[in-house]
């Protein structure tokens, strides 16, 4: 007490005003400022690149939702087509279809219609259209009918004013006869993967991604939950949960094409799961997400102050009780957070596809997870190695598509946060 | 569980064997020791709790005397590194035996705590929460009554009662404590701990506190922790003082405050220190 006392005496009073306490507050208000700049700075930074993401992807992308198609006549009775309408009506129609050339019908008829080599304005799919024109109505068979087929490559690219000259030239040519329109291309939102730019679609990469990222929850999401639950309520704080604990952080870490081998070892080679199925990479993202939502789970319990769980020990709850009324009730905004930011990554993912066999060339959209398919980012990384010009834009086209998918997983996963908040 | 259990006084009917000093002994603790890891936190504590009385705990922060209380509804079985020896009856019965289920015994001896700790649900829901999960309402109109009950007998439905489906979290301090107490006796319990209730309140909170523990007791046997001599001395009838771990002087709170025997007493209660 008395020493205090004496070296308080001892000590001068201090000197509020003078120049070196001054230059210290200088110093302290500057150092504020340059930190809120620089924190300015980096946001301004951050925001331009997103613009500039979001600017080139909606300008290049945007192209690749429409579709030039041309007005085709045709003349049925004149043209090599030897189809009865009558036998379209009932079973057998499909067979055919496929028996007769429409083809050939479609390629002469253009060559009529627009002069020699006006099949290679068409796209090279265009009789499809014609099938499917017949198919809807097999009246149209005895008589001239006029169909819009999709256009070719070059003229598409001419219509979005972006092509040879020589394709600008055709394409000015079928403007003055008034047989050109451009317009939504809903072939790129309900079709699967095509070798022609004019005919390809996100549908079957979507509904992939889709089925691979259900089975990816299904899996991650409970066994997530419960590991994180299980480590943080019950096990017992020994060096085996020190382990597993640095384990799972760990393997939080590891590059997915690692995940990519596992899944190619494990399900592929040893448990002999069908090959590009759904249920492989959903089983292999799963591995990769589990970790995270592990992570982040543990974190959210951890977060629950200790007070609620003695509060509900206190009148009486058991262990079981308080972990399911109230720890993971409260834990569950946290949860899910780390969840979707897992379900993200996992959405992006393109290495550990690759390894099991996601990469093949689908003309169709699975019917299941055990069907042969693809996802999103594989077909972005598919069509970006395409050489045709026409796959640039779908390449664009289906970037946006995964973004908004992306944006449409946030968006529940918020919905969902904000739910759970409310109600507590 | 009905409503005639819930107003008849609660008095087991294996439990009166008159206690030396006039109760009727509810809870008795015999060299009861706790040991956190290698060091221990209560030594050699032997003490009577009656039906009648509240007894409160006094003692120097540390001494020990929170920790004694969470041994007598085993909520130091959370702290896995605690172990405690020696015997704990509640109505004769070992609670540390090993058929005692712990979660019977913690709603018969219910808690409350230091922070007032609702669950962040509505008002209502924190006191149907216990008689939920107990099973003691059958219908919703039980449920409801229980509820009442509750909330009148902690003095709290007068200023509640419109809003039952309010946040219980956004009460005042005084009303989340009382919200406490409510939620603690809805299970209809036979023993209540309070530990330091009021050290998070304001006087007013406080006097109200107080008033309710004068309410309550006779009904529940009541033990309560608290820094306040003044407290002490207003709401028990019975304390004890512990010190470093050790049980100093247990007797009638009029005699600790007045005469008391021990002269470390007499220094924690004229403010020597502490």
């Amino acid at each position: 007490m008395n020493s205090a006392t004496a070296t308080a005496e001892l000590r001068r009073p201090t000197d509020w005003k003078g120049s070196a306490m001054q230059n210290r507050i200088r110093r302290r208000y500057a150092a504020e400022r340059r930190f809120k700049l620089l924190g300015l700075l980096s946001i301004l930074v951050s925001a331009a690149f997103l613009a500039f993401l979001l600017v080139t992807m909606i300008g290049n992308g945007a192209r690749g939702f429409t579709q030039t198609e041309i007005r085709l006549p045709v003349d049925f009775p004149r043209s090599s087509l030897m189809l009865d309408p009558a036998a379209l009506a009932g079973f057998g129609a499909d067979a055919a279809l496929a028996g007769a050339d429409i083809e050939g019908t479609t390629a002469a008829a253009a060559d009529a219609a627009f002069g020699a080599g006006g099949a290679r304005l068409l796209s090279d799919g265009a009789w499809l259209s014609v099938r499917d024109a017949i198919k809807r109505d097999p009246a149209i068979l005895r008589g001239k009918a006029e169909i819009w087929v999709p256009a070719a490559t070059a003229i598409d690219l001419a219509a979005k004013g972006n092509a040879a000259p020589a394709a600008e030239a055709a394409y000015g040519k079928l403007q003055k006869a008034d047989v050109v329109r451009t317009g939504f291309n809903w072939t790129f939102l309900t079709r699967a993967d095509s070798t022609d730019p004019t005919l390809v679609g996100i549908w079957g990469a979507l509904k992939g991604s889709l089925v691979t990222m259900f089975v990816t929850l299904v899996l991650a999401f409970p066994v997530g939950v419960f590991a994180a639950l299980y480590l943080e309520e019950y096990a017992p704080r020994n060096r085996w949960t020190d382990l597993i604990e640095v384990s799972i952080n760990n393997l939080a870490a590891v590059p997915s094409i690692i995940f990519g081998l596992l899944g190619l070892a494990v399900f592929l080679n040893f448990m002999h799961l069908p090959r590009s199925a759904p249920l492989v990479g959903g089983l292999t993202l799963a591995l990769m997400t589990m970790p995270v939502i592990v992570i982040a789970g543990r974190n959210a319990i951890k977060a629950v102050p200790p007070s609620i769980r003695d509060a509900a020990l206190g009148i009486g709850a058991s262990r079981v009780q308080v972990v399911f009324h109230h720890v993971l009730p409260l834990a569950l905004p946290g949860i899910l957070t780390g969840t979707i930011i897992g379900m993200a990554r996992a959405l992006g993912e393109t290495a550990p596809l690759l390894m099991i066999g996601m990469r093949a060339f689908l003309a169709s959209p699975p019917g299941g997870i055990m069907d042969p398919a693809t996802v999103l980012p594989v077909q972005i990384f598919l069509w970006s190695d395409e050489v045709s010009r026409g796959f640039v834009e779908k390449t664009s086209a289906a970037i946006i598509v995964l973004l908004v998918f992306l944006l449409a997983m946030n968006g529940v996963a918020i919905y969902l946060r904000n739910r759970f908040e409310r109600r507590w | 569980m009905n409503d005639q259990t819930m107003s008849a006084p609660l008095l087991h009917p294996s439990a009166p064997s008159p206690a030396s000093d006039g109760g009727t002994l509810k809870m008795t603790a015999r060299n009861v020791n706790v040991f956190y890891g290698a060091k221990q936190a209560i030594r050699d504590v032997s003490i009577d709790v009656t039906q009648e009385n509240v007894t409160a705990f006094i003692g120097p922060s540390g001494c020990g005397k929170s920790t004694f209380l969470r041994t007598l509804n085993r909520m130091n079985d959370t702290v896995s590194s605690a172990r405690v020896e020696g015997r704990i009856t509640l109505d004769g019965e070992d609670i540390y035996a090993p058929d005692m289920d712990v979660v019977q015994l913690r709603a018969r001896v219910g808690m409350v705590f230091q922070k007032p700790n609702p669950f962040p649900k509505s008002i209502y829901e924190n006191v149907a929460y216990g008689p939920r999960i107990h099973g003691l309402a059958s219908a919703r109109a039980d449920m409801d009554q229980i509820v009442e009950k509750s909330l009148r007998r902690a003095g709290l439905w007068d200023e509640v009662k419109d809003r039952l489906n309010d946040s219980g979290t956004a009460l005042s301090g005084g009303q989340q404590q009382r919200l406490c107490i409510a939620r603690a006796i809805a299970v209809d319990p036979e023993v209540i701990l309070m530990d330091e209730p009021c050290s998070a309140l304001d006087p007013i909170a406080t006097a109200k506190i107080e008033e309710l523990i004068h309410e309550l007791r006779g009904r529940y046997a009541i033990v309560i922790v608290t820094h306040n001599m003044q407290q002490a001395a207003r709401v028990s009838q019975r304390t004890a003082f512990f010190h470093l771990g050790t049980l100093v002087e247990y007797g009638d709170t009029s005699e600790i405050f007045t005469n008391p025997r021990e002269t470390r007493t007499k220094d924690y209660i004229t403010g020597r220190y502490g």
